[in-house]
């Protein structure tokens, strides 16, 4: 019985503790983010590695997602006769939900895996170590860099995700299904808030990628310097990463929308 | 070239082009599309119910759009629904007695304010107030005429939203 | 006062001075009131069986780790005392030469040996540059400047190291085995420098190592440590002559001594269930 309850809540405790101490290297990390500002070549460097190297998945996937619920939205409007709308909820279906939290996936998928293996890969052949005897802070050198780098990138990926999204939404809409231009156009933007639909979407993106960039560093930061341990980490990056990501989605929806 | 500097260069790319994306989506594609670029003038106008109409709606003349609606207020002496309506001052020449009419685009669409032009040699200017006005037709009301029998012809002229009554 | 910090660089005290260090780590005792001290312009060799805590030695040195008692002084100052600030500026007078070398892999060896004086000066680059290269020179890799870390063998990737350990002139550094996997030539090159550096530089060394025959080559001193205590100190023919049970176990290489070969476990018996066949 008292194994039982052990096998039950163990792994709770674990992940409890996991966020804890996520926490607390958050609190670390902050403190190192204004020494960490004083190298801005390696700020610039990160926001190539996560946000240029991340530009075409985005891309391409929001063309995909775009047109896929071009479709989908055709078909449930006709329902009601509503096509007209389409251009609208296309849009407010990006820029409100699917924007953000398909970017963040991805973005934990492509750049978040790439970070926590790369730390821990420096963890493992005494990277970091060196940086210490060297007198430079990792965290201030290593982390917060690509901290600022994932909270600078996602925004912008966000923004290419839903400007692709719109694209392949109006391909199918307008090209393919026959919906008037005009009428997808001017339904949008007589619908479409720039203050409570495309900045509040952005604000989701800028949660997102402190989340992801936090948990990818941090597990990097703390895998076992060995090649399973790094392995492990890189997925728990993509585990953590999704569950936050999408729990924090409905908390931010409920608050900001 | 130099490896760091071609880093930077493509951080900077991707940095302009993530912005360029933003720029685009918050201005062409949202509410700020119907901000007139040029100077207007307000009309005002009186609607027993305005349905649906928000901030920001178009309102169109024969189906052009040539000014958004303003501010919706209730004017609590008449208990109606007072409307300013911002007109683009390029449309200077519209009848002073034409006809305001809220109108639905398609059956689930927006709601936008429709100017039927009047016939008088007067025009509209700054502070004038539109006095024929028709309200927003309630899906339920049309429900009700139809299971009445009365009222067919109209359902039929707002239901196409063709902009003429 | 040998604890206060202004009689730095002081001839007369030691470069390292353990004093009756203790450290427990994950339950297990690492050092048992370890005493050690490191001769200014020496070069001693740290040795001991596997496992006995001579890399976690080092890491006291540098302030990486504390023990649980004693004190830990380099160069007078008491390294578990110091706050960030002076624990930095510490370690920037102390080279540290890692087994993996560390290079940094986002960085070629250039950028790899101008790190610390990007990240701790304001040079001009034109003087970084001369620095960096003389630094390669030193050690025969300033033709590799502009590769990176993946394509370097083991042995380059240790010399690139060094001369990134060296870059600040530093009074003390510390090679955690620094021989291991090198062919002949490339250990013979590292021996060199090694020797190099102690002589014309002056600069203390301090070797945890495993091969005696280099260490032979190269050391003043040879400490070695096991259970957790210095158990032997002296020159290296010194130690090689046997004298004591531990000497003789660790350079005469008998498989039963001190150090057991057998790993505790409990009697052979329990683990095969012999006394229940016998019942």
């Amino acid at each position: 019985m008292r194994q039982l309850a052990a096998r039950l809540f163990d792994p709770l405790l674990d992940g409890l503790a996991d966020v804890g101490r996520t926490g607390w290297f958050f609190l670390g990390m902050l403190i190192a983010l204004p020494r960490g500002l004083t190298y801005p070549r390696e700020l610039f460097r990160q926001i190539w590695f996560v946000g240029a190297k991340s530009l075409i998945i985005i891309m391409i996937s929001g063309l995909f997602v775009g047109m896929v619920l071009s479709l989908q939205l055709y078909y449930t409007l006709s329902i009601f006769g509503g096509t007209s709308a389409l251009g609208t909820v296309i849009a407010l279906s990006l820029y409100r939900e699917l924007g953000p939290v398909v970017t963040a996936l991805l973005f934990a998928g492509r750049a978040g895996t790439a970070i926590t293996a790369e730390v821990g890969l420096m963890r493992a052949t005494d990277q970091l170590s060196a940086m210490e005897m060297m007198a430079v802070d990792p965290m201030a050198f290593v982390a917060s860099p690509r901290f600022l780098a994932g909270l600078i990138a996602m925004p912008l990926l966000v923004a290419v995700f839903n400007l692709m999204g719109l694209f392949g939404g109006h391909l199918v809409g307008v090209s393919w299904l026959g919906i008037d231009n005009g009428t997808f156009w001017s339904n949008m933007t007589s619908n479409v808030s720039v203050w409570k639909d495309v900045v509040n979407g952005e604000w989701k993106a800028l949660a997102f990628g402190a989340l992801v960039s936090l948990i990818a560093v941090y597990q990097g930061y703390s895998a076992p310097p060995t090649s399973e341990g790094v392995a492990n980490a890189t997925t728990r990056t993509v585990v953590s990463s999704s569950i936050a990501i999408l729990a924090l989605d409905f908390v931010l929806t409920a608050f900001l929308m | 070239m130099n490896p760091r500097r071609s880093y930077a260069a493509g951080t900077g790319l991707f940095i302009l082009l993530g912005f360029a994306a933003l720029a685009y989506l918050a201005t062409q594609t949202t509410s700020l599309v119907n901000f007139q670029s040029g100077p207007t003038y307000d009309v005002t106008a009186e609607f027993t119910n305005i349905g649906g109409l928000k901030d920001r709606a178009p309102v169109k003349l024969a189906g052009v759009r040539i000014g958004t609606v303003e501010a919706v207020k209730l004017d609590q002496k008449s208990m109606d629904a007072k409307v300013t309506m911002a007109i683009s001052d390029r449309y200077n020449e519209i009848p002073a007695d034409s006809y305001a009419k809220i109108m639905t685009s398609g059956l689930l669409g927006d709601q936008f304010i429709s100017i039927s032009p009047g016939g008088s040699p007067r025009n509209l200017k700054n502070g004038s107030m539109l006095e024929n006005t028709q309200s927003a037709l309630q899906l339920e009301d049309l429900i009700g005429k139809f299971l009445t029998g009365s009222g067919g012809s109209r359902t039929k002229s707002s239901g196409t939203g063709s902009g003429t009554p | 006062m040998p604890e206060s910090t202004t009689n730095r660089s002081d001839p007369a005290v030691p470069m390292v001075q353990v004093r009756s260090l203790t450290t427990v780590l994950g339950g297990k005792v690492i050092f048992d009131s370890l005493d050690l001290e490191i001769a200014r312009g020496s070069i001693s060799a740290i040795m001991g069986p596997s496992g006995t805590g001579k890399t976690t030695l080092l890491k006291h040195i540098t302030g990486q780790l504390h023990g649980d008692s004693g004190t830990v002084l380099v160069d007078g100052q008491d390294v578990a005392r110091l706050g960030r600030e002076d624990l930095f500026r510490l370690r920037e007078r102390v080279g540290y030469l890692f087994q993996n070398s560390a290079l940094l892999s986002d960085y070629d060896v250039f950028e790899n040996v101008a790190f610390p004086l990007r990240a701790h000066t304001k040079l001009p680059e034109d003087l970084i540059r001369n620095i960096v290269l003389m630094k390669l020179q030193a050690v025969g890799l300033r033709g590799a400047s502009r590769l990176m870390p993946s394509e370097l063998s083991g042995g380059m990737a240790r010399r690139v190291a060094l001369a990134r350990a060296i870059v600040f002139d530093p009074m003390l550094i510390l090679y955690d085995e620094p021989f291991v996997g090198l062919d002949p030539i490339a250990l013979n090159q590292v021996l060199k420098l090694i020797r190099t550096l102690n002589r014309e530089l002056g600069i203390t060394s301090v070797l945890v190592a495993h091969e005696f025959a280099a260490i032979r080559e190269v050391a003043d001193v040879v400490h070695l440590i096991a259970g957790g205590k210095r158990v032997a100190s002296g020159t290296p023919s010194e130690l090689a002559r046997g004298d004591s049970p531990w000497t003789a176990q660790f350079f005469g290489g008998a498989l039963e001594g001190p150090v057991p070969f057998q790993y505790p476990a409990p009697p052979l018996a329990d683990d095969f269930g012999f006394e229940e066949q016998r019942a």
